[in-house]
């Protein structure tokens, strides 16, 4: 009943510039999607559009079964929160809170009740008498919750409401947005430049690049199979490695070879490169599908020179050079690598992803 | 004092600097800045002094002689024109035409420039910016340059209408109004611009209207500058003699500036009169002033936005 649709929506800025373009996604109710991408890729305006604070060029955007594009914010039975919090700062938590359902004529005493009930739930029993000038950050944050909670809406917006907070207090109201979305079982769209917060609260993830949308889909689905280098780049911390390889399919084993590395491949995946007409290959590998050694066989393996150490506990991040090229690497301490040394990397076939090097979409994956 | 050091911090460090070199030398200036208060202070008591002796004391001795004999004080010239009434062009009266042409003017251009700023920062049109600069190229039109014009004005309002605003309170507080806007609304679009636009995002999503904007979230993060504008313009208004001379020089009933002024006669200037209602006509704006005080209140957007 509150699922929310963009279709072909589209941002273009008086000065010509798109923002968004040809948006097309389908949020169902009481899902959680994640608009990710870097900054100036249309996320946050794509959000703006759909709480009605900035004017749709084309396209529509739908909520429940209405088309909203022509109501103002306030009639679209949605609620947002900002990055910067944006609390009335002249009004006590309990009026910042309060303000939306004043507004509607809620009732007083109905009023009253959702606003305890929200302090409850966030934590803010004792602030309700106090300015948010006298809040901490995190608290600040929880009031801004609050403010849309109370409101009940068909809707949740949230633009990048974690990214004024400090690591550990983002980890904490993490879980605390996960939860609330639980118990309210709302939707909610929630915009974010870190692909972890996406990976770990959205049902689902939508990548977008300069306005348009690259890939939506859950996060096991992103990460296993990006549909092009953009997405494959993106997800996934620390990023994807990357190297230019040829097709060689003239001697007795077809491969993938060059920068120091080799991808043996199995039949299939020749076939395939054969029919595409395909010579060169841009391969990726994640970082933590990388090891140390192995087994000969089909896959890839690389030489490098092991450049920087980063030691993260139970395991450690590795920089090596490979033919000019930094490649990271996750590895277990018990390879007991040292700065300067020769190592060899395998990954196992099925961990590669094969793009096409001009158009960067996925070709299959290894 | 300007809108910017109403609502921001100040840029710490020069102020810091400035504290600093004044607790090392904080003996030698409290001295001087004593000595400055006295130098601003003394004529105003010789003012209130010779208000408070009689009428033939002044030609007898100075005020200061009074500090060797203080019983001589009296409230005789106060009863004396309180106790005239509401006469025509007597104390009181102007002291209420005063207040009729002051309080308006003061009402009307905080509310006006309020709502004109409202619409400059926030509204959703197009040539804001150039509106705004012609409002801005209007503060420095001189008064004097205006009175024929406005004069003809208010003739050609009359002989449509048959209502002559010319001679009367209403055509001074339109007066004032009109010159009192460009200023206003500077100073008003100037804090309200220092207002993060999220607050007013999220007033429109929470349900609020333009109307409801600016009364519940814009109106009171502005109140600091509002009030310093209206102490503005109510002491300007209040201490006008040119307009109120040539738009009501020949009304019956006159402001306080009027009243003082016709006192000053070549030969017998009545001194007692002029030194009684120059410390009422003081008094208002001080007391306008420390009344107002209170709603300078610094960093009112602390907490809102990161």
């Amino acid at each position: 009943m509150s699922h929310v649709v963009l279709d072909d929506l589209t941002k273009r800025y008086a000065g010509g510039a798109l923002a968004v373009d040809k948006l097309n996604i389908d949020i169902a109710d009481g899902e959680f999607v994640c608009f990710v991408g870097p900054s100036g890729c249309g996320k946050t305006t794509a959000l703006r559009m759909i709480a009605g604070l900035e004017d749709i060029t084309s396209g529509e955007v739908r909520i429940g079964d209405r088309v909203v594009n022509d109501l103002a914010p306030r009639d679209r039975d949605i609620a947002m929160v900002f990055q910067s919090y944006a609390l009335y700062p002249h009004m006590t938590v309990y009026n910042n809170m309060a303000f939306g359902l004043q507004l509607r004529k809620t009732p007083k005493e109905q009023i009253d009740k959702a606003v305890k009930e929200a302090a409850r739930i966030l934590d803010l029993d004792r602030f309700l008498e106090r300015r948010p000038g006298q809040l901490s950050g995190g608290q600040r944050q929880r009031v801004a919750l609050g403010r849309a909670i109370v409101r009940e809406p068909a809707a949740f917006l949230m633009d990048e409401p974690l990214s004024n907070l400090d690591a550990k207090l983002r980890v904490q109201t993490r879980a605390e947005i996960a939860r609330i979305h639980q118990r309210l079982t709302a939707t909610m769209i929630y915009v974010t430049h870190d692909q972890v917060e996406a990976m770990t609260m959205g049902d689902r993830i939508a990548v977008l690049n300069e306005g348009v949308l690259q890939q939506i889909g859950t996060p096991k689905d992103l990460y296993e199979s990006p549909t092009n280098r953009f997405v494959a780049g993106f997800i996934g911390s620390p990023s994807m490695n990357f190297m230019d390889l040829t097709f060689e399919h003239n001697g007795a084993v077809p491969r993938l070879a060059g920068e120091g590395a080799e991808v043996v491949l199995d039949d299939k995946q020749t076939a395939m490169l054969r029919d595409k007409g395909i010579e060169t290959i841009a391969l990726g590998v994640r970082p933590e599908h990388l090891t140390v050694g192995g087994p000969d066989g089909p896959g890839l393996k690389l030489t490098a020179d092991v450049d920087v150490i980063e030691f993260l506990g139970n395991e450690e991040l590795i920089h090596a050079q490979s033919a000019g090229r930094d490649i990271v690497a996750i590895v277990d301490t018990e390879a007991e690598l040292k700065v300067g040394e020769k190592v060899v990397l395998t990954a196992a076939p099925r961990r590669l992803h094969l793009f096409d090097p001009s158009t960067g979409l996925s070709l299959a994956r290894g | 004092m300007s809108a910017a050091a109403l609502g921001r911090p100040a840029s710490a460090r020069p102020w810091h600097r400035f504290t600093a070199l004044l607790g090392r030398r904080r003996p030698v200036i409290n001295i001087l800045l004593a000595l400055v208060a006295i130098f601003w202070l003394v004529p105003s008591i010789g003012l209130l002094i010779i208000s408070l002796r009689p009428e033939s004391a002044f030609t007898q001795s100075g005020w200061w002689t009074v500090l060797t004999a203080p019983s001589r004080l009296t409230l005789q010239n106060y009863s004396t024109l309180f106790s005239q009434g509401l006469k025509p062009g007597g104390l009181l009266d102007s002291l209420i035409t005063s207040a009729v042409i002051t309080v308006p003017t003061t009402i009307l251009v905080t509310t006006l420039s309020s709502l004109a700023a409202y619409s400059l920062v926030f509204g959703r049109w197009r040539g804001r910016d150039a509106v705004f600069l012609v409002i801005v190229g209007l503060m420095v039109v001189p008064v004097q340059m205006a009175l024929i014009p406005v004069a003809s004005l208010y003739k050609g309002i009359s002989s449509a209408t048959g209502f002559n605003p010319f001679g009367t309170v209403f055509g001074v507080i339109i007066f004032h109004v009109a010159f009192g806007l460009p200023f206003g609304i500077f100073l008003m679009r100037n804090f309200y611009s220092g207002i993060p636009r999220d607050l007013l995002e999220a007033g429109r999503i929470d349900g609020a209207g333009e109307w409801k904007l600016f009364r519940r979230v814009v109106l009171p993060l502005g109140v600091p500058a509002a009030a310093s504008l209206a102490i503005f313009q109510f002491i300007w208004v209040w201490n006008d003699l040119l307009v109120a001379l040539i738009f009501l020089g020949n009304s019956a009933h006159v402001p306080l500036t009027i009243f003082l002024f016709s006192q000053v006669r070549e030969l017998a200037s009545q001194y007692w009169v002029i030194s009684t209602g120059g410390i009422i006509s003081i008094i208002v704006p001080l007391i306008v002033f420390f009344s107002f005080q209170r709603y300078f209140v610094s960093g009112m957007l602390a907490g809102s936005v990161k």
